[in-house]
């Protein structure tokens, strides 16, 4: 017997809005669609209407996991398009802040993983070890959230020395948590019941649909932008790219537990060597010079893109941004045929969807 | 660094560029729409050639060829959404389904500014439509 099962895109057991439209057979799903644009709020035709300091604000609430990724990747074609170069230490905080943010996002997803899959007593586990990287987000930035740690040409506020100490000694604190999460996940048998060959993205599928991030990175598709295409500091730093080849859910864990290492290795290395000097060049406002600029920052779910279109003027002419679950997304339907109506809810989330950026 | 590399292109050459951009194993970072100072539309299709972003760009076209075949999602996505907030016409798109509009919004295609007004404009234009009563 053939049912369509529709799944949001306003349901309990969704995060963030989508809907998914499933064809099924008895418990198997044999097609699927998804239809986005629940979330869409204009906010690119928003930022026609302002300056560069007000647009870093707006972008900011374009996502709520990874607000200093758009604000970053923003100011980076501002200052492009300007040709401001940004003090060394403004870019090192700046890294900072983006690893951190991504440390926080990807113990968020392994948590909602957890969860989705009956794990609740390893939600818990995870989310609560997330709580030490967001009071140290707190601390460093006055935000939980959006941590507007950025401005056009550096950083808004410094790393002094007390606060270096805290976080160094925060890094090494979260080691032996993070070995424990890596060491259940790895070797859980609930885990990889409900995960090991799940919602299966083929490298060669990846590849033709786009995929980027850790979900690309789990299906065997070793692209990162932090190494490929460094951009501020990262050239200054060494850290590997994990990269597994099953392509499905237990994999995209994987990828993601480890490269919250990689991410303390980053924040590190920053600490250690952070330079000396000024973290900015004055908090002024400028006007955008004509042109275009494109920039790409490798968000926690991957690459992210934004396009700045300057006239001359204060406000932007134009702004285009484009996030990793807007290539992420379509790859969704491909991964749920064949799989059943159980497991939809945990290979959507899989992709670590964000609606909200993907609609802007 | 990641830079960035302009190049102006016709619409004949996005096809053919495309094809040697996949056979390259290039990602495409995004197709980017905007109107120059003049109004005219530009189409930007920028790939990712670490470390640059090399960025092909039509100028004055509002009928382009479509890349979906080539590039399968990561171009037929962002064509769909150039196609519902610009107007821009893909040949060889499937505009069957929104993207990002309602479905009864489907008949505006084309038109999808009016979906994102801010709501500073839809004042102002409600001021002049009581003036005009």
């Amino acid at each position: 017997m053939s049912y369509i099962v529709p799944i949001g895109p306003y349901h309990p057991a969704l995060e963030e809005p989508i809907h998914a439209k499933l064809i099924t057979e008895g418990e198997v799903i044999k097609d699927a669609e998804v239809f986005v644009g629940y979330n869409h709020r204009g906010i690119e035709k928003l930022a026609t209407e302002r300056n560069c300091i007000q647009t870093l604000v707006l972008v900011e609430r374009v996502c709520g996991i990874c607000s200093h990724s758009h604000a970053f990747t923003y100011a980076m074609c501002v200052e492009d398009i300007n040709g401001i170069q940004v003090p060394k230490r403004g870019d090192y905080i700046r890294v900072i802040t983006a690893e951190l943010e991504r440390l926080h996002s990807h113990f968020l997803w392994m948590g909602i993983a957890c969860h989705i899959i009956g794990h609740d007593s390893m939600f818990m586990h995870i989310w609560d070890e997330r709580e030490l990287v967001m009071d140290l987000l707190e601390r460093m930035t006055g935000n939980r959230v959006n941590y507007a740690m950025v401005t056009i040409g550096g950083s808004r506020r410094d790393i002094d020395d007390d606060l270096r100490r805290d976080l160094l000694a925060a890094m090494d604190k979260l080691k032996a948590p993070l070995d424990r999460i890596v060491d259940i996940v790895l070797n859980d048998r609930t885990i990889a019941m409900r995960t090991k060959g799940v919602g299966v993205l083929t490298r060669e599928d990846a590849l033709r649909m786009g995929a980027v991030g850790p979900h690309a990175r789990a299906s065997g598709v070793d692209i990162d932008v932090r190494r490929d295409s460094p951009y501020s500091a990262y050239g200054d730093f060494e850290f590997n790219v994990p990269v597994c080849s099953n392509g499905d859910v237990f994999d995209r864990v994987v990828v993601r537990a480890l490269e919250c290492y990689e991410s303390i290795k980053i924040i590190r290395q920053a600490l250690e060597n952070l330079p000396e000097g000024p973290i900015n060049l004055g908090n002024k406002l400028v006007k955008i010079k004509e042109g275009v600029s494109v920039k790409m920052h490798e968000a926690p779910r991957g690459q992210l893109s934004h396009m700045v279109v300057g006239d001359g003027s204060f406000n932007n002419h134009r702004i285009s941004v484009h996030v990793p679950s807007y290539k992420n997304t379509p790859t969704v339907p491909h991964m749920l045929r064949g799989n059943t109506v159980a497991d939809a809810g945990l290979i959507i989330a899989s992709i670590d969807p964000c609606f909200s950026c993907l609609d802007r | 660094m990641q830079e960035n590399k302009v190049t102006q292109i016709t619409r004949d050459e996005i096809v053919p560029l495309a094809e040697r951009m996949k056979k390259a194993g290039r990602y495409l970072v995004m197709i980017h729409g905007w109107l120059d100072k003049d109004g005219q539309p530009v189409v930007s299709w920028d790939y990712s050639v670490p470390p640059a972003v090399e960025c092909y760009r039509v100028v004055g076209e509002t009928k382009l060829p479509s890349i979906g075949e080539i590039y399968d999602t990561a171009a037929s996505w962002p064509e769909r959404e150039l196609n519902e907030l610009f107007g821009i016409e893909f040949e060889g798109l499937d505009m069957s389904k929104r993207l990002f509009l309602p479905e009864d919004m489907l008949e505006t295609q084309g038109k999808g500014q009016i979906m994102v007004t801010p709501l500073s404009e839809l004042v102002d234009n409600m001021k002049k439509v009581k003036e005009e009563e």
